[in-house]
């Protein structure tokens, strides 16, 4: 799977980054084509009705918008060249610092989101095999599938009503309470949102766990390992899990790629303050430099994820060499 | 086993979490206020969006300022003004002792700086910014002169009575010079004003915190802080209310009133605004340049049942642009359109279109101040059915509407919050033909005693005079039909009762100076 050249590891690494340019620029292209090419004016959305004739044509000499689309574009890449991002339109900001902020509560989210999935679907998954066809496995893979074929836009509204305006044990949206923000404090926030964002991917997670349990659980050397009296447990974390973890890593990586995506909506249903909230009202705006920004940092996540994911491969299964 | 141990850590986190976050009660002198969005901006200058202009003044100020509640100018930084005869020359009397909040002090300079730099596009500090409204706000001015420390002049080139509104406006509002010079672009996240709360912090995303100034001019507010905090989504916010982790919010939800009413926590405040919602005509189109065409279509529509089944009554029904918060100027003698499908079909055929037409209908699938656009559209379009004319809807994202809103589309919704409390600004910025697009006159309406009424109204000083000026402009307006005229909505706040003091400004601001906590 991957196999390239000589050099090891490393040398491995470094050419699936640099592979990762060419990707990134092509990414950059279109982002910038699809957004200028959408109908709408950052300058008349921003001024609105109000405005006279005068002001939204100045604006729009000013923000840079009367150059042609390859000179926009030219500019644009050149700075990202050397790291700038550029000024956010509507905001005036710096895009890099603000992007960046914005992805560090995408990320918590994330975080948040993969480890109820992890714990979940494993849990979850392991038990539907090991008790294949039991009462436990049919209960599991029915939420499972509902799991997986609920929105998170309606999974989210839900929680709220019970959990934070019925129950009052959570909060209904945020990061951080107004008056009040410590780590327990966003990590009582991040309750709702990563729930909301995880359980679609625990469901996924837990399908595919249990058929890839069910293939190794059947292979001639686990009954080995039950005959030589190894305990049940021992044969499930020992030999089971650490044949079958491939396929789950793989599709881990997937859901990396679909929680990021996922945090759009969950983002806006929690107004939690991550890149997906942001990137919904910069689309809006039409807010070319930030939606620009954040696009090409998923996608630099999108490569780096994948890349982890290969490495990962070899330090699970010894068998796969990168050379 | 060490899982075992893993999940224990975990659940003493979480129960760690559900405790703190138990005892977090809001404190008693620091209102928390639930926005739909967190500001873009802070910088006057550059402001745009309700949420930027509702927090940004609280920490700026103008020389005129708006009494609150109405669109009456009272004195600001200026204490006094005096506009010369011809209209033509404002000389301002500035309050003395006001401090910025970085301890410089205000005075003409400042003033002066202030403008100039949206001004002169040669000047050293324009490329801190781009400013939206510069040419509609300051492009009449002629000068602007430092009389003495305390006195500054502002020479217009031609008179223009709503000059003064202009004033009150945010994006005229006055700033620290050193801030500017200090942080450049940057100003936009480090706001240095006079007004009676100054920037603590801006978390983006998160919260702005804004603190009272001890220092104001005009005594120091009772609230310690103001802490804004963006609510995307509907049903959030009203969570968050009626939970108390916030003390006021907007945008309620009109399926919701009814519950939050009966709600012994919360208090449901209404009043009237100067928005209005629309339906703009092409006057140029083949058949709706015909007036009688405008008015069977305007007679073809239950505004009635549209207020009350969609908007659940959080507006009233129109009759012109001008709602009644513009008080006297508004005209109530003008031709009513009562719903009457029978009359409007009549029209119809007298026009000689007795089997109706076809018109393309642009709907916005949402956008600011634009209600609930597509129920609305689709009531439009069943009720002019029923008289035979068939509106085809196509419906658009805000981004893309407000473009193709100026193409000339046969008819399209619209609405209006006009940000000036001029009447000039609802009629002359929407129906004078110097306002066709890409200005927003998007259906062509000229008539050429309307125009010249509301050139006259810009120029003419004097509120009598003006009074007759605009109610003639309206009663013109209502026959001529321009619009399907639908409604002005209502705004509608709800807050914790212990909120106390507050109150409702017809330009959709939420002022804090006056509010205090229970």
């Amino acid at each position: 799977m991957a196999a390239v050249g000589g050099g090891g590891l490393p040398a491995y690494a470094l050419r699936r980054l640099l592979l990762a340019v060419p990707v990134l620029f092509g990414v950059s292209v279109l982002v910038f084509a699809v957004l200028h090419l959408a109908p709408g004016d950052p300058a008349a959305i921003m001024l609105g009705a109000q405005a006279t004739k005068e002001d939204v044509q100045r604006l729009h000499r000013d923000l840079g918008l009367d150059e042609p689309l390859v000179v926009q574009y030219v500019t644009w890449i050149g700075q990202v060249a050397r790291g700038d991002l550029g000024r956010s339109i509507p905001l005036g900001r710096a895009v890099l610092p603000e992007v960046l902020l914005r992805f560090k509560a995408t990320l918590l989210l994330t975080a948040g989101a993969l480890a109820i999935a992890v714990v979940l679907g494993l849990v979850a998954g392991i038990v539907s095999a090991v008790k294949q066809y039991s009462w436990l496995d049919r209960l599991s893979m029915g939420v499972a599938v509902t799991g997986v074929s609920l929105p998170v836009f309606w999974t989210g509204i839900m929680l709220i009503i019970v959990f934070a305006l019925q129950l009052r044990w959570f909060p209904s949206s945020g990061m951080s309470s107004p008056y009040d923000s410590g780590v327990t404090d966003v990590l009582w926030h991040l309750v709702l949102p990563a729930v909301t964002l995880g359980t679609a991917s625990a469901a996924a997670l837990a399908r595919l766990t249990r058929s890839s349990v069910l293939e190794i659980i059947r292979q001639d050397y686990v009954r080995s390992a039950r005959a030589k009296g190894l305990a049940e447990r021992a044969v499930i974390a020992r030999h089971v899990l650490k044949n079958a973890i491939n396929p789950i890593i793989t599709v881990l990586g997937v859901q990396i790629g679909f929680l990021l995506g996922g945090a759009i909506l969950t983002e806006t249903v929690f107004s939690w303050p991550g890149l997906g909230s942001m990137m919904v009202r910069a689309i809006q705006a039409r807010d070319y430099p930030l939606v620009q920004g954040g696009v090409l940092l998923i996608a630099t996540t999108f490569v780096v994820v994948n890349l982890a994911v290969d490495l990962l491969y070899a330090i699970f299964d010894p068998r796969i060499r990168y050379d | 086993m060490k899982t075992r141990r893993a999940w224990m850590v975990t659940l003493v986190i979480l129960a760690a979490a559900l405790a703190s976050g138990a005892d977090a009660a809001p404190p008693k002198d620091a209102i928390v206020i639930g926005l739909l969005a967190e500001p873009v901006t802070m910088d006057p200058a550059q402001v745009t969006d309700l949420n930027s202009a509702r927090v940004t003044k609280r920490i700026f100020e103008g020389l005129v300022a708006q009494e609150l509640g109405s669109y009456k100018l009272i004195p600001g930084l200026a204490r006094s003004w005096d506009i010369s005869k011809d209209g033509l020359t404002y000389t301002f009397n500035l309050r003395p002792n006001v401090t910025f909040h970085d301890g410089t002090p205000f005075n003409a300079e400042a003033v002066k700086f202030c403008y100039e730099r949206q001004l002169n596009e040669e000047g050293p500090y324009y490329k801190t910014g781009t400013y939206p409204y510069v040419k509609g706000f300051l492009g009449n001015v002629q000068s602007i002169e430092v009389v003495n420390p305390l006195t500054v002049q502002i020479k217009l080139k031609a008179p223009l009575t709503p000059f003064l509104q202009y004033l009150a406006h945010q994006s005229l509002f006055i700033y620290s010079p050193d801030a500017l010079k200090k942080y450049g672009k940057d100003i936009v996240k480090n706001p240095v004003g006079t007004g009676p709360f100054k920037l603590e912090t801006w978390e983006p995303g998160v919260k702005v915190v804004l603190a009272r100034n001890d220092q104001y001019w005009g005594g120091a507010p009772k609230i310690r802080q103001a802490i804004y905090v963006p609510i995307i989504e509907a049903q959030a916010r009203l969570a968050a209310i009626k939970t108390g982790e916030i003390d006021l919010t907007i945008d309620v939800p009109p399926d919701s009133l009814d519950g939050l009413r009966k709600d012994p926590n919360i208090m449901v405040a209404e009043a009237n605004s100067s928005a209005v919602w629309y339906v703009a005509l092409n006057t140029r189109h083949p058949i709706l340049k015909d007036k009688r065409v405008r008015q069977a279509m305007n007679l073809a529509i239950n505004k009635d049942a549209i207020v009350r089944d969609i908007l659940k009554g959080t507006a009233i029904v129109s009759t012109g642009p001008m709602s009644p918060v513009y008080g006297p100027f508004r005209e109530e003698k003008t031709t009513r359109y009562p719903y009457d499908p029978e009359k409007a079909k009549a029209l119809l055929k007298e026009a000689g279109y007795p089997n109706g037409f076809e018109v393309t209908f642009f709907v916005p699938e949402s956008g600011s101040g634009m209600q609930q656009p597509v129920e609305m559209g689709t009531v439009i379009q069943a009720q002019l059915l029923a008289v035979g004319i068939k509106a085809k809807i196509q419906t658009m994202e805000w981004g893309a509407y407000l473009k193709k809103y100026l193409d000339g589309p046969d008819m399209a919704e619209m609405s209006w919050n006009p940000s000036i409390g001029d009447p000039d600004h609802v009629t002359y910025m929407l129906l004078s033909s110097d306002r066709f697009p890409p200005a927003f006159n998007a259906g062509f309406f000229q008539n050429p005693r309307v125009d010249e009424l509301l050139r006259k109204g810009r120029t003419t000083v004097g509120d009598a005079e003006r009074v007759a000026i605009y109610k003639e402009a309206q009663r013109i307006i209502a026959d001529e039909a321009p619009w399907i005229f639908i409604d002005h909505g209502r705004q509608i706040i709800i807050h914790r009762k212990r909120v106390q003091g507050f109150k409702l400004h017809p330009n959709f601001d939420l002022v804090l100076s006056q509010v205090w906590l229970q």
